[in-house]
């Protein structure tokens, strides 16, 4: 049996002029403790505005290959009864690695996934793409600007270091070489 | 003369701080999960960082080195609740007696921060900030755990009636207070005991816990220990406390 916790996707905007974009993923057991688990693995020191988690299995998900081969048009009949509602559009648009996120791009309304992807092309598809993300709006816990001061202000005035900030191994060496006995750390200098 | 009455406010806010945080620290690499863990780490070094805090004004008052009343007191010198110093125990006790300090702190906190001496009034204010976090937090497991399996109820209900009488120690007066409270530089202990119980005891309710009936604080004043307190300083002041030419920092 797999006993995970199931995995959310995690999005952070770091300034209000920015888009949300993926920062990484956390396991939680239901969506509040996803958006608190968010916040303490990914923002406790660097700048951030606003947080939001999406369980993993509320992601549709199509690649370039995927699109060319078959997006799987033929599926949308089966919903298509549904009142038209929000999906928010997340597209990969760069694979040079410092840029790799895959990144909040607006908002459709539609009544399904395939039909929101539809529309996310026409409005979204230009420049490149090599993932595109649907999710619906509903499976998206944000955070709430009220939650802002206690969940991102106290990263804003502390310092955030390096681990070699503390330059631990480079004070162990000189440790070590200066030891008369001879030793390295296991040599007896602790 | 209302030194030594602040003084003895700061060292019992800096010590519950650094010892609960130190308490909470035994959980890095042991949390339940490995989210759980960067956050409770967090939480461990929050306190630590407002205990570091209150030893700063502390210092500022009347000249005490934090480092020195941190690594080289004895534990009769300390001046925590005991609740702090318990050891660890199971997940849902921990997390239970961070709910309840959070809880105390949440109003505590605006009341030191709307009070008469500024530089208390100020840090007050800065750490809430991160205590108005931690609660959410914590309530957030107290409220999963007592919903969850009958197990994990076991385990939240056991903890809250071990823990009850000790958390009331939190709001005893300290020596001196009387003289500290007319003039709005500390609140009234029993004002803040009040607050916390009108706080506590439905969101416990609330979730499906029994709370305890009305008792007696564990202990009457900061000036007694368990001998857990002793454990957790020999291990924590053990490197402080090296000596001999070998000893280089």
């Amino acid at each position: 049996m797999d006993s995970q916790w199931p995995r959310y996707e995690v999005f952070e905007q770091e300034r209000p002029d920015q888009p949300h974009r993926n920062t990484g993923s956390v396991h939680a057991p239901d969506a509040e403790l996803a958006l608190q688990n968010a916040r303490d693995v990914f923002v406790r020191r660097p700048e951030c505005c606003s947080l939001w988690v999406v369980p993993e299995s509320q992601i549709y998900s199509w690649t370039a290959e995927s699109l060319q081969a078959d997006p799987g048009w033929e599926a949308e009949t089966i919903m298509l009864m549904l009142a038209p509602a929000p999906f928010e559009i997340f597209k990969k648009q760069s694979q040079r690695q410092s840029e790799t996120y895959v990144t909040h791009v607006g908002q459709v309304s539609a009544r399904t996934p395939v039909e929101a992807l539809r529309q996310a092309l026409a409005q979204f598809g230009t420049g490149e793409a090599y993932v595109w993300w649907v999710v619906p709006g509903r499976a998206i816990l944000r955070s709430q600007p009220g939650d802002a001061q206690s969940f991102f202000g106290p990263a804003r005035d502390k310092p955030y270091r390096s681990p070699n900030f503390y330059r631990v191994f480079t004070q162990m060496r000189e440790a070590a070489s200066s030891d008369p006995a001879g030793g390295g750390p296991q040599g007896g200098a602790a | 003369m209302t030194q030594p009455a602040l003084s003895a406010q700061l060292l019992a806010l800096a010590d519950d701080e650094l010892i609960l945080g130190h308490r909470d620290s035994e959980w890095t690499g042991h949390a339940p999960i490995l989210e759980e863990d960067i956050a409770f780490a967090n939480i461990a070094q929050d306190e630590i960082g407002h205990a570091s805090l209150w030893y700063g004004l502390l210092r500022d008052l009347d000249g005490h080195d934090p480092d020195r009343l941190v690594f080289f007191r004895e534990p009769a010198e300390y001046r925590n609740v005991q609740m702090v110093e318990l050891p660890r125990g199971d997940w849902a006790f921990s997390m239970l007696r961070q709910y309840l300090f959070d809880a105390a702190e949440a109003q505590r906190l605006p009341l030191l921060a709307a009070d008469g001496y500024r530089p208390l009034a100020e840090t007050a204010a800065k750490i809430l900030t991160e205590e108005i976090y931690h609660l959410r937090h914590t309530q957030a497991w107290i409220e999963r755990l007592a919903q969850g399996t009958q197990e994990s109820h076991r385990r939240v209900q056991a903890a809250l009636d071990l823990l009850w009488p000790y958390a009331l120690q939190l709001f005893q007066p300290l020596p001196g207070e009387a003289k500290l409270a007319p003039r709005q530089i500390v609140p009234e202990a029993g004002v803040v005991r009040q607050a916390w119980l009108q706080a506590v005891v439905p969101f416990l309710s609330g979730v499906g816990l029994a709370v305890p009936e009305p008792a007696e604080p564990a202990a009457a004043s900061r000036e007694a220990h368990t001998p857990h307190l002793a454990d957790l300083l020999a291990d924590m002041q053990s490197v402080a406390r090296l000596e001999g030419p070998e000893v280089r920092w």
